[in-house]
């Protein structure tokens, strides 16, 4: 299942020209939220990486540099967020500072204020309309 | 607004006896108690047993666990209880693998040894009550271990402990992943399976169809998985292990998800025993009434606890909640109005074991048996369900089983698709949840903010450096020489049961990551499943 999302990720590039990195972080599992925003953004014309979970934040970074990703978007579940902290702290130790940070899932509110001070660029609630999330991605190309 | 169910038959109006023409009560129905099982299986329905009123424990360390164990247990949480592993023990990783270290007692209880096991269960009896242990298949042989070495310590006769502490390897393609591989946590949950039917031992195992439904299935997919679950696994206990049909019948109960659809949720449940009913017969032969009844636990939906206005969501729990116990059930747990947040509060899980006290001994439904049955709306539903099931079923079947079925794709696209239908009818508008897409309010005109049960990153660690301290105190003598006889065993072959083996790693406080390490060493695979660490035995 996994190869099979990977192959799709690495289809043709797209009529946006802008990449991005769909992942889980750590060992959280709840993927239905990432496969969906995946497909939602591979439908609007993204070129979309989807990484799947059991994903460390130096993975996440990895793929990001390797890919040449112009953002990545992280799938949270309810989890202890200090891994998305982690991923912010590599992102910039790793010159990617202009690779924004986009999360999404079950985040509270005062972990959303959280990581919006340490730099996540946007924290997409359950319920967002699949149009903001489109419409938000499509203003993060660096390739203009 | 759409009027359909999310397996899409049209819903009409008003329904009548022509909606039923063809329904015939003896043959699809039957009295309570009386094949095909529609009905539910005790003449007598929740008056001779009530349905288990359970919360689902786990966040922090065991101790933390223990101590909302006990609480629960004051909140009339006395017919069994439940908990949920956190996410490196669900994968057999222990929690001072790198990878652990910020997500230790992260949405569950950090149970990779038995020590952990011990300090969840201080001073919590293992017997008079159901012990449920839940999260992903990898620990299932493990957790069966736990229970085995604890009885055996304080003495506790294990004929009188009941419960259920192992799953079936589904839960795994469908949003539960642990990190190992699939044919792995099958040969294992076979092993503890075919342990428990041989030792006679009061253990149920989770075939959990609930994951299915979680992750976006709809009610006729769910109903299909979990049949098409139920005939590998039998199928396979059976031709694989030897087993007769009606003795591993005693092992499995379904755990279904019940949403807010009221009448649709009811209808799958009652078609579900049915179903299962008539394939005991007609697939495998059973031979008693009791291998005919399939046991069903009700996970009210978690799905459907939404993160807007969440005290909303103690309304849906009671909807869901009456439907479970109309639908006719042997155990609720419930989700509650923080599960878009976290593990449950203590105020959120009083409200939801409230809700469960509330619908058993406040409104009635639980004085009368399938109070719904004969309903022309409610019968043409179980039949709408039920033909929809079938045609799915089919479909895995013509791919060779539900394993071949998810190895060749079509389940998970079934699923995906599925998922990706939900979200676009929730988008249009064609479906509505209230406070999400429909009577919102900003974020700041919120009028409430639930309490948020959390684990902060320098708890997880502490968890793991416990570990860690533990792991080197640990006399090791009895360790080395628990897991060397384990590798040698598992290189014996698919169907040498490693369960005796295992029981005896745990009972020496071999970790889950050390047990399941030298059984992958031995099936040729690296100790660790995320390649980080070495093996830290000699096995030879």
């Amino acid at each position: 299942m996994r190869a099979e999302a990977a192959e799709r990720g690495a289809a043709a590039r797209s009529d946006r020209g802008i990449r991005v990195i769909i992942s889980m972080i750590g060992l959280d599992s709840h993927t239905t939220g990432a496969q969906v925003v995946a497909a939602l953004l591979r439908d609007a014309g993204f070129e979309v990486i989807y990484l799947g979970p059991n994903q460390s934040p130096a993975m996440i970074v990895g793929a990001a540099r390797d890919e040449d990703a112009d953002v990545i978007g992280i799938s949270a579940h309810a989890s202890n967020f200090a891994l998305i902290e982690e991923l912010l702290a590599l992102v910039e130790r790793d010159g990617l500072k202009d690779v924004p940070v986009v999360c999404g899932g079950h985040i509270p509110p005062r972990q959303v204020r959280r990581l919006l001070e340490r730099g996540v660029a946007r924290v997409f609630p359950p319920g967002s309309p699949g149009d903001a999330i489109v419409e938000y991605f499509a203003g993060l190309g660096r390739r203009g | 607004m759409k009027y359909a169910t999310d397996y899409g038959y049209e819903i009409k109006p008003a329904y009548g006896p022509r909606d039923v023409a063809g329904l015939d009560y003896e043959r699809d129905l039957g009295d309570p108690g009386r094949f095909p099982y529609t009905r539910g299986y005790h003449p007598e329905g929740y008056r001779s047993r009530m349905w288990t009123r359970r919360m689902t424990a786990g966040l922090g360390s065991s101790r933390d666990a223990n101590l909302a164990l006990k609480k629960y247990r004051a909140m009339g949480q006395t017919g069994g209880l439940c908990v949920i592993h956190d996410r490196p023990s669900s994968s057999c990783i222990d929690a001072d693998h790198p990878m652990a270290r910020k997500e230790n007692g992260v949405l569950g209880w950090p149970g990779s040894s038995l020590a952990e096991f011990e300090a969840l269960m201080e001073d919590i009896p293992l017997t008079g009550q159901s012990i449920t242990l839940l999260g992903c298949c990898a620990p299932s042989a493990l957790r069966l271990a736990y229970v085995v070495a604890l009885a055996a310590k304080r003495g506790d006769p294990l004929a009188e402990i009941h419960g259920s502490v192992t799953e079936s390897p589904f839960s795994n393609p469908f949003g539960q992943t642990d990190v190992q591989p699939f044919d792995l946590d099958m040969k294992l949950f076979l092993d503890s399976s075919e342990y428990i039917v041989r030792n006679r031992i009061r253990m149920r195992a989770g075939i959990v169809g609930q994951h299915f439904q979680e992750s976006g299935g709809n009610d006729a997919q769910a109903l299909a998985i979990e049949l098409a679950m139920l005939k590998e696994v039998c199928g396979r206990l059976v031709g694989e292990r030897g087993l007769a049909f009606d003795d591993v019948m005693r092992l499995p109960y379904q755990l279904v998800s019940i949403g807010t659809r009221f009448f649709e949720e009811i209808a799958k449940v009652r078609a579900l025993r049915r179903m299962w009913a008539r394939m005991a017969r007609a697939h495998f032969g059973a031979q008693s009434d009791k291998a005919c009844q399939l046991l069903i636990a009700v996970h009210t939906s978690g799905r459907t606890m939404t993160y807007q206005q969440p005290l909303n969501n103690v309304v849906r729990c009671a909807i869901q909640t009456l439907a479970g116990a109309i639908a006719g059930c042997t155990a609720i747990d419930n989700a509650t109005l923080d599960n878009a947040y976290a593990e449950p509060s203590a105020l959120a899980a009083q409200m939801s074991l409230n809700t469960q006290h509330i619908v058993a001994v406040e409104t009635g439904v639980a004085d009368v048996v399938d109070p719904l049955a004969g309903s022309y709306f409610v019968e043409r539903l179980t039949n709408e369900v039920e033909a929809a099931a079938y045609r799915v079923l089919a479909e895995i079947d013509a791919r060779g089983g539900l394993v071949a079925a998810i190895e060749q794709g079509y389940v998970p696209d079934l699923l995906e698709s599925e998922a990706r239908r939900k979200f676009r009818a929730l988008d249009s508008g064609e479906r509505l949840v209230v406070g999400v897409n429909h009577l919102a309010v900003a974020p700041h005109e919120e009028l409430f903010e639930v309490p948020v049960q959390e684990v902060e990153a320098s708890d997880a660690e502490a968890i793991g450096r416990r570990m860690a301290e533990w792991k080197r105190a640990r006399d090791m003598a009895p360790v080395e020489a628990s897991v060397r006889r384990l590798h040698a065993e598992a290189g014996q072959g698919e169907r040498h049961n490693l369960m005796p083996a295992i029981i005896a790693a745990v009972e020496s406080y071999a970790t889950a990551g050390e047990i399941m390490g030298v059984i992958r060493v031995a099936r040729g695979l690296e100790y660790d499943p995320l390649g980080m660490l070495q093996c830290p035995f000699r096995l030879h």
